[in-house]
């Protein structure tokens, strides 16, 4: 389906949602067009893993989710994922006792059988790191390996938007470069990638734009050229609070 | 003498084991123990006597019949009495759902089929020695469900989506695998798994509503000692039960055999919680 | 002004407890009148009937705190009956001993239930809901095969004679008094245990296992006594079923039965009495309506289960429960009363809480490393840092439910021992959870009162009873629980059922219930999640109210306004290692600080 020129690619809107009885996100707007870089940043708890939770369908949700022209609050994860919308979750999840081959093979289930290993061996080809362990089972990968493994699973299907909750979560520093610089390979070839990340001056060179998000609501939102930005950053993350309570009082 | 314990040893044993294979495919695909591994075993038993003795069918569609019940069974279990409970797995409501389920199963056949122990056919005569019908058909069954289970677990796409959730039910929901129709396959493939249990078992244990409490408890032991989850653990620990219940029935009579497999169950588990083959699954989120 | 206020909500709630004490007794009461009325209504077949319900509420009574308060999936409770029927029935027919008068043989087969109970029971203390089931179950079998296969003492297939009791009780409505008797009995103590701090201790531990061992009860010993009583009462039920019975068979007991027991309670509902009451009699009389149905009796408890399960999942109890259909007021605020704090604590301790170079780690991962802290009474101290950084490990570490591998955490000046996660409460620290742990069938002042039960006096056996000093117990809990609730601002809210209650409004309930221990030091971990602004603003002078009556505060949290208002010292963590220590100001202008805390 063919997008209309001002469409962004993703277009959450009043989005909200929350585990049961408690509600982390109070009605978040968010867009990235195809093939932009977006960080995500805010401060613990902010509610960013529930965001992308919440747009990949893993949690129930209310408000406007559209990707690519289509509706997808109904959708489930699988759904979501079948639109071209991938979230690579949190803290490296591979499957352990598959080998390294098979964890993307399963990834890339739903392709015609022919094209599966290509496109297995095309994410060798992008990551040679895993590839040379092709036949191993993923437990024998280190920490890093496992997350670029994690990001191969994500992209085997091709997909439009990546969605990363920070892929450098516990890795040492080199191997964060390696998994940023994934990031940047990603862009180069159009994927448009949503990066929820705590390390925020590496998030910052990547992006094109960042959104923050506290208490469950984006409090700030800029390209990443502007030039005051970590000053505003900073007073969104340690402010809002302050402000909030201020803004309280005047009522 | 020897002999024939050890024979009969080993083949109840091997009964045992698959029922605790049964155990395992379930919980694999669902974090959750269902009482109507014991019902899929007996029922297996009386549908093959049904089908075949009763009936009168062929052995080959009586036997297809049979699996085809257990098969029936293990997705009502999914649909009945385990998903809709999935949610709140720490209220534990499974462990009633399912002891509903089997119950209801056991009493039903109780009543239509009868609650007197009906012989099983005699399939294929030729019986060389001691080495009886009753033993091999349940040595082979099990040797078929390890050695299929291991291929479709190693070699298939299938398979490995079946690994992938039982180790991380999120991550593979967060990669679109469908998670509720690899669930309800997997409770199918258990079914079918059990019922050849009870088929298999036939002539031992005999054509018996009464074989589902029994089977229910004594299928448990190889998934508690052999670890959960350890299907070629299950197969080790099957074995030693049987071995020791027809050893210690041979040696101090049936009923006493049952209170000193009973003992030994509670004593080795409340050692060694996570069974004898290690490390116990758990994965703290 | 303020006191002669304060004084009477406590009392205004005793009133109202007692007052729902009588309504509450009342379907009991009218139960019990019908119960002695009935051979003015029918006769023969009834009788038999009436006095079966009786016998197996016994044994059901006593079950429901097994399963129905404890949480624990006993299914195999049959296996009692079985023995306390085979020992009443062999002990006077003395086919083994010298033959034992009736009620002598009752105390006996009282005392073998008592044992087995334990028995059967203990395993629950380290085996998971699934593996205790079918052990229960497992025990169920054996006890009838063994029933089966002793023939020189249980007669075998054959059977033997039950039990017959002496006049006035061996007329068939004799019989029925005397079981209607001792079913009341049961129903009076285990109310009383119901409603005693020892059953607000088991459903803590059926629903919120971490927080009832914060509170400081002790799982073993308070299982152990539940299942010496339940056992001890369906041992009593097996002698009553082989006298009513006649003569007994080991066929007798199947597993159906104890299925019946079970569902008895599910039926019932959890946490109730009058609910699994109601379900016994249901299930005993119903397939007497019914007598073309009664092969499918087990059938068709079996679907009942599966419905309720599934259904109403709170069983009779729930139905019945219509004071919690009533709307609560939507626009209520948490107003807490600072001023109420100084009457729950005793005079402010000297001293210090502190952790010196404790280190531990998870696999490879270093969740704290060497970290020294030390906590002032009369001092809110905040720990702060990004995910990750080991701040609720920390928490864990203090209050024992971690054990640290190196370092070590001083109270006093005395090195707190190592893994003894339900003995801190006795050292009066308290702490509160990132996600509320409540009991949500409980209302919101029991909840409150499950924080002081190390404070009562009385023993199990005083409570089943109702002696004075359980009643005293039980009023000062009451009015102290009132007074922390009147405290944190929620005492509007005492009676309500607690899973009614919002979010936000549990963090002040775990507070209120922290401060039933009167504790000397108050961990919280994150207590300012999900709150609005104004809340927070309440929670934080709240907090800072707690630490002036001169407790010792530590404060796990991400929202830097509470942080940053209310601490006196904040320390801050990053890769389980201090950042940095020191006062609010301080903190704030630490650009390092800034930066890790932003996440670099």
């Amino acid at each position: 389906m063919p997008i209309s020129a001002d469409e962004p690619l993703l277009q959450v809107a009043n989005l909200s949602s929350g585990y049961g009885k408690i509600v982390v996100l109070h009605g978040v707007d968010l867009t990235v067009a195809a093939g932009e870089v977006v960080a995500l940043l805010g401060p613990n708890s902010a509610g960013k893993t529930t965001l992308l939770r919440a747009v990949s369908g893993l949690l129930p949700r209310s408000g406007s989710v559209r990707f690519a022209g289509r509706d997808l609050l109904g959708a489930n994860a699988r759904e979501t994922v079948q639109a071209g919308l991938v979230h690579v979750i949190e803290g490296h999840r591979v499957f352990t006792q598959l080998a390294v081959q098979d964890n993307l093979l399963l990834a890339a289930r739903d392709l015609p059988r022919r094209e599966r290993a290509s496109r297995v061996d095309e994410m060798f080809g992008l990551f040679p790191e895993i590839a040379a362990k092709r036949h191993e089972r993923a437990a024998a990968l280190s920490g890093g390996q496992q997350q670029i493994l994690a990001v191969a699973q994500g992209l085997v299907r091709r997909p439009r938007l990546l969605m990363l909750d920070e892929p450098s979560a516990g890795l040492s520093p080199v191997l964060v470069d390696r998994v940023l610089e994934v990031v940047r390979q990603l862009r180069e070839t159009g994927t448009a990638v949503l990066l929820v990340e705590q390390l925020i001056e590496k998030a910052l060179a990547l992006a094109d734009r960042v959104y923050a998000l506290a208490r469950g609501a984006i409090v700030l939102e800029a390209r990443t050229s502007e030039a005051d930005l970590p000053l505003r950053l900073e007073n969104a993350y340690l402010a809002t609070a302050t402000t909030e309570t201020a803004s309280l009082a005047i009522r | 003498m020897l002999e024939s314990i050890v024979l009969s040893g080993v083949a109840i044993g091997c009964i045992y084991a698959l029922i605790g294979i049964t155990y395992n495919v379930m919980f694999s695909a669902s974090r959750v123990f269902s009482f109507t591994a014991g019902a899929l075993g007996m029922l297996g038993g009386v549908l093959g006597s049904l089908f075949i003795a009763q009936v009168g069918m062929p052995l080959i569609a009586g036997f297809i019949l049979a699996l085809f019940g257990g098969v029936v069974l293990g997705i009502v279990t999914e649909i009945v009495a385990v998903r809709p409970v999935l949610k709140s797995l720490d209220q534990h409501l499974y462990v009633l759902s399912t002891l509903a389920l089997a119950l209801m199963v056991q009493q039903f056949t109780a009543i239509e089929w009868g609650t007197d122990a009906r012989p099983f056919p005699r399939l294929l005569d030729f019986a060389r020695g001691g080495f009886d019908q009753q033993f091999w058909l349940p040595i082979l069954a099990c040797a078929v469900v390890i050695v299929g289970l291991e291929l479709l677990y190693r070699h298939t796409l299938i398979g490995h989506a079946f690994m992938a959730i039982a180790e991380d039910t999120y991550a593979a929901r967060a990669l679109g695998l469908p998670e509720r129709r690899l669930r309800m396959t997997s409770y199918a493939l258990a079914g079918a798994i059990g019922a050849l249990a009870g088929f298999a078992g036939g002539e031992m244990l005999l054509a018996f509503f009464g074989n589902a409490p029994l089977l229910t408890f004594y299928g448990f032991v190889p998934v508690a000692l052999g670890g959960v989850g350890n299907n070629r653990g299950a197969v080790v620990a099957g074995l030693l039960l049987g071995l020791f219940q027809q050893a210690a029935n041979f040696l101090v009579g049936g009923i006493f055999a049952s209170v000193a497999v009973f003992a030994v169950f509670i004593i080795v588990l409340l050692v060694r919680p996570e069974g004898l083959a290690g490390a116990a699954l758990q994965r703290r989120v | 002004m303020e006191t002669p206020v304060a004084q009477s909500q406590p009392s205004r709630a005793i009133a109202l407890g007692s007052l729902s004490a009588l309504s509450a007794g009342l379907p009991f009461l009218v139960l019990f009148v019908v119960g002695v009325a009935l051979p003015l209504f029918g006769g023969g077949y009834w009788g038999v009937i009436a006095t079966r319900a009786c016998v197996y509420w016994v044994l059901v009574s006593g079950l429901n705190l097994v399963v129905g308060f404890a949480g624990q999936i006993a299914i195999g409770w049959v296996a009692l009956l079985t023995l306390g029927a085979y020992t009443a029935s062999v002990l006077v027919a003395g086919n083994v001993t010298p033959p034992f008068p009736p009620y002598l043989a009752l105390v006996v087969a009282a005392a073998v239930g008592a044992v087995f109970g334990l028995v059967i029971g203990l395993p629950a203390l380290r085996l998971r809901t699934f593996y205790f089931a079918i052990t229960t179950v497992g025990f169920a079998t054996i006890v009838t095969q063994v029933a089966l296969a002793w023939q020189s003492v249980t007669g075998g297939g054959v059977g033997v004679a039950g039990p017959i009791f002496p006049p006035p009780f061996s007329s068939e409505w004799g019989f029925y008094y005397f079981c209607l008797g001792l079913a009341a009995i049961c129903t009076w103590t285990t109310a009383n245990i119901a409603s005693s701090r020892f059953g607000r201790a088991l459903t803590a531990i059926r629903d919120a296992e971490v927080a009832a061992e914060a509170s400081g009860i002790a799982k073993p010993a308070l299982l152990a006594m539940v299942f010496l009583f339940s056992g001890a009462v369906a041992g009593v039920a097996g002698g009553l079923f082989a006298a009513l019975q006649s003569y007994i068979t080991p066929d007798a007991f199947t597993l159906d039965l104890s299925v019946l027991f079970f569902i008895a309670i599910l039926i019932g509902g959890r946490s109730s009495i009058i609910g699994p009451l109601l379900g016994t009699i249901l299930l005993t009389v119903l397939p007497e309506f019914a007598a073309p149905l009664v092969a499918w009796s087990t059938f068709l408890y079996a679907v009942l289960l599966l419905v309720i399960v599934l259904a109403i999942p709170g069983g009779i109890a729930e139905i019945l429960d219509f004071k919690s259909r009533r709307p609560l007021d939507s626009h209520r605020a948490i107003i807490p009363r600072p001023d109420l704090l100084p009457r729950l604590f005793g005079s402010p301790t000297d001293g210090s809480l502190t952790l010196e170079q404790v280190a531990l780690s998870f696999g490879g991962v270093q969740a704290i490393d060497g970290l020294d802290l030390e906590i002032r009474p009369g001092q809110v101290h905040g720990l702060i840092g990004p995910n990750g950084s080991g701040k609720t490990t920390t928490l864990n570490v203090i209050s024992g439910f971690y054990v640290q591998q190196r370092g070590i955490v001083r109270l006093n000046g005395t090195a707190l021992p190592a893994r003894a996660h339900n003995k801190r409460a006795h050292m009066r620290i308290a702490r509160t959870f990132q996600t509320p742990r409540i009991v949500g069938s409980a209302s919101v002042l029991q909840n409150v009162m499950i924080g002081g039960t190390i404070d009562g006096k009385g023993t199990f056996a005083e409570s089943l009873f109702s002696l004075p000093r359980h009643r005293r117990d039980e009023a000062v809990l009451r009015d102290t629980a009132m007074l922390a609730l009147s405290a944190v601002g929620l005492e509007r809210l005492a009676s309500v059922r607690i899973d009614r209650l919002q979010h936000s409004e549990l963090r002040f309930v775990e507070i209120a219930r922290a401060l039933m221990l009167r504790p000397a030091y108050l961990l919280l971990d994150e207590p300012a999640a999900g709150l609005s602004a104004e809340e927070i603003k309440r929670l934080g002078a709240l907090l800072l109210a707690i630490a002036r009556a001169g407790i010792g505060v530590l404060v796990v949290e991400h929202h830097p306004d509470l942080i940053f208002d209310i601490c006196d010292h904040i320390t801050v963590l990053n890769l389980g290692r201090k950042l940095a220590a020191g006062t609010p100001a301080e903190i704030r202008t630490h650009r390092e600080v800034v930066y890790a805390y932003l996440g670099g």
